[in-house]
């Protein structure tokens, strides 16, 4: 009696009924390809992780040259699981751009960006740049020297744009060269703007799922056409919110078995008169774009070599982002697609492994 | 060795040439001289060749006077470097090589056997062959050779073991332009061996500290009594090893026992200073090998390494203080280091025990994880495949 009455006064303030109510009639697709609908769950959730702990990490962080490094090294070595956060939130953004990638190339190959979900697809490539990001402004925070010359080779790229390039490259590094105003200004992005950005697209994101509801493979889609079956489709609650709840889980382990097995290391404490140390690489995700720069010739046909892959990769980017707008739905068009795709997949995979193995000599 | 040859090498060509060119053709000696100090401050060669006489060539016996008449002058010295010394030749009358020389003995060295006599260079520029880490290698022209310095009644061996000291290995394997080489203990123009009361204040004008300690303890006295030279007792001449705590003791390799045995006075001392010296480096050891387990497992041990370097700090001191001769100050540097080593183990132990608490914790995370995993699996397939349709 006395629950019925809270609920009834917390319902009059907190109208939420009808959302319980629509997420109770709420259904989902389910065929043999659901399992990918997951990987959009498992980057939200990683996400939120990612906001916990660099809120926990934000309480002794201190952003400049002097302190950063220091501060980090008080926290893994002297804050009670301090050493713990800072693991999970280095391989929890770590995770999350892979899972962010499966999202995106599930997306892909299953053509969920169809119309009407084109906005959807749109708001959620620019999510996958906020996490690239993300994870390149939050490199340079702990102030160790690998990050401070990946920092510096990274943002020397931009230097090759045209007429603004010089211009983009001092407005990241607040000056001509990697300093204490680069990691103060690059910690404000990584705290403040893009944790803005990224929280208004992810609930445009995720309203407009829920608005649409998950897409269905045009395979699927045939196939129930011609058996002249419908879609067989589970409640949202608890049927596929209980399968979510399960992908989160298996997050959560592989996620604590690594922080717990292999803890990030810090480094040394970077030194811009210290010569580059060798093997000096960005992160995994950034290996393949700096392994096509290894194999671009400084200059193809009276252009400067890197500005090429700077321009392909631009361009590369506002294609992914129009794609559903340029991309006829058609069969013949989304088999095309569905190849290029595999074979983008496939060239960053090799990139990937042979910048690991180290081929093509020192990055350039 | 093979870093000083090679260094040594464009030193050598050109100085090659220099001496060549003194002895053949004035063409030679012309080529030579272009790129000469003398040269570039617009000297000719008429400034050292009296151009009346039937031949260029001067007496071996004539050139430190010669090359004096101007660097000796500092009036005129001053117009083209206000900080060159005037003071080579009075320094090189008072060499062995000066003396011999002035008593007619031409097989010595004179200026242009170190400096050449057409491609002089400053001792800055690192191809002249008196640069810090040439010089070495001109004096051994003369000094290596046998037969020349058995003229002398002198042995040849002091190039061969300067070069295995650590002397050299500073100046020529880690490029250290301040260790010592032959011209920093002989001098260069002054060239000289010191004597055996002299050598202390050699090696005293690097290793001030020992130098101190050596000269307020009882040995001292003891030394000068016997005439025994200071440092060159226990750390030889030429070939300067680096020191072991083992040259502590009363047995083999163990210096002390050149002059101690068990029965003499001081024994006691010395064996206590040896036992010092092995506990605290044992200490050390075994903390950096706790340390270096818990680093190779993950963790971060910071605080240990730095209490590691302490305690090494430590060591190090307490390896000078072993020139006190005395026991106290020694044992209270040994029981500061022992404590610093104690703290890195005790650090690399604490990390090793953190491990083994996060490795349990991170059991029991999984342990509940895989627990929940499975209960909604089972959740899961209760609810079976309800393939409702639309």
């Amino acid at each position: 009696m006395r629950v019925a009455r809270v609920q009834a006064w917390l319902g009059e303030r907190v109208p939420i009924a009808p959302l319980i109510e629509a997420l109770r009639h709420k259904r989902v697709p389910q065929h043999r390809y659901s399992v990918w609908y997951y990987f959009g769950g498992i980057t939200l959730f990683l996400f939120v992780v990612q906001v916990v702990t660099g809120g926990l990490l934000l309480l002794y962080y201190r952003p400049s040259a002097g302190e950063a490094y220091e501060s980090v090294q008080f926290l893994m070595t002297r804050v009670q699981f301090g050493w713990l956060v800072r693991s999970i939130h280095a391989w929890s953004a770590n995770l999350m751009v892979a899972s962010a990638f499966g999202h995106l190339f599930s997306v892909l190959f299953l053509h969920g960006y169809r119309r009407p979900r084109e906005v959807t697809w749109v708001s959620g490539a620019f999510l996958l740049f906020l996490v690239l990001a993300f994870g390149f402004t939050g490199y340079l925070l702990p102030w160790n020297q690998l990050s401070f010359f990946a920092t510096s080779v990274g943002t020397d790229m931009a230097g090759t744009i045209p007429w603004i390039g010089h211009f983009i490259v001092r407005f990241l590094r607040g000056g001509d060269t990697v300093t204490g105003a680069t990691l103060t200004r690059l910690f404000g992005v990584h705290v403040a703007i893009l944790p803005a950005i990224a929280t208004a697209l992810v609930c445009l994101h995720l309203f407009l799922v829920q608005q649409h509801g998950m897409s269905v493979p045009p395979s699927i889609e045939e196939e129930s056409r011609r058996s002249e079956r419908p879609v067989a489709t589970v409640p949202f609650f608890p049927d596929f919110a209980l399968r979510d709840l399960f992908a989160w889980t298996v997050a959560l382990a592989v996620l604590a078995a690594l922080a717990a097995f292999y803890p990030w290391e810090l480094g040394l404490k970077a030194d811009p008169f210290a010569a580059a140390p060798a093997g000096i690489r960005p992160e995994w995700y950034f290996l393949w774009e700096f392994q096509t720069l290894k194999y671009v010739p400084a200059s193809a046909f009276g252009i400067n070599g890197e500005l090429l892959v700077v321009g392909a990769l631009g361009i590369g980017a506002a294609l992914l982002l129009a794609l559903p707008f340029l991309v006829p739905d058609r069969p013949s068009t989304r088999r095309a697609l569905a190849w290029i795709a595999a074979a983008a997949l496939a060239y960053m995979i090799l990139l990937t492994a042979l910048a690991l193995r180290g081929s093509g000599g020192p990055i350039p | 060795m093979m870093a000083l040859r090679a260094v040594h090498a464009a030193a050598v060509l050109a100085i090659a040439a220099s001496w060549a060119s003194a002895q053949t053709t004035e063409e030679a000696a012309s080529r030579a001289y272009r790129d000469d100090v003398h040269a570039a401050a617009g000297l000719r060669c008429a400034a050292c060749h009296q151009e009346s006489r039937s031949t260029y060539a001067i007496a071996r016996t004539a050139v430190a006077p010669l090359c004096a008449k101007c660097h000796s002058d500092a009036a005129y010295m001053k117009a083209f470097d206000p900080q060159v010394r005037v003071d080579p030749y009075a320094q090189y009358l008072t060499s062995t090589h000066g003396r011999q020389m002035a008593k007619g003995e031409t097989r010595v060295a004179t200026c242009s056997d170190c400096h050449g006599a057409h491609g002089v260079r400053k001792v800055a520029d690192s191809r002249s062959p008196v640069a810090p880490v040439s010089v070495a290698l001109t004096c051994e022209r003369c000094h290596a050779d046998p037969a020349r310095m058995g003229a002398f009644g002198k042995e040849a061996t002091p190039f061969k073991d300067w070069s295995e000291s650590v002397h050299a290995a500073a100046l020529l394997e880690r490029g250290d332009l301040s260790a010592p080489t032959c011209s920093t203990c002989h001098g260069s123009h002054g060239a000289a061996p010191p004597g055996v009361t002299e050598v202390a204040n050699v090696c005293a004008h690097c290793h001030v500290r020992e130098a101190e300690l050596f000269r307020a303890s009882p040995k001292k006295a003891i030394f000068e009594q016997i005439g025994q030279a200071e440092c060159l007792a226990c750390h030889g001449s030429h070939r300067i090893e680096q020191p072991a705590d083992a040259w502590a003791g009363l047995t083999e390799p163990a210096v002390c026992a050149a002059c101690h045995d068990s029965t003499t006075r001081g024994a006691d001392t010395i064996v206590r200073i040896r036992n010092g010296l092995d506990r605290l480096a044992a200490a050390i050891a075994g903390g950096e090998a706790v340390l270096a387990r818990a680093e190779r497992a993950g963790m971060l041990v910071d605080d240990g390494r730095a209490a590691s370097r302490e305690a090494r700090e430590h060591q190090i001191h307490a390896r000078v203080l072993v020139h006190a001769f005395a026991l106290q100050p020694f044992q209270d540097m040994t029981d500061q280091g022992m404590r610093a080593a104690r703290q890195s183990q005790a650090a690399g132990e604490r990390a090793l025990h953190d491990l083994q608490v996060r490795r349990r914790g991170l059991l029991a995370a999984t342990i509940l994880i895989v627990g929940f995993l499975v209960t909604l699996w089972f959740k899961i397939r209760r609810l079976g495949p309800r393939g409702d349709q639309l």
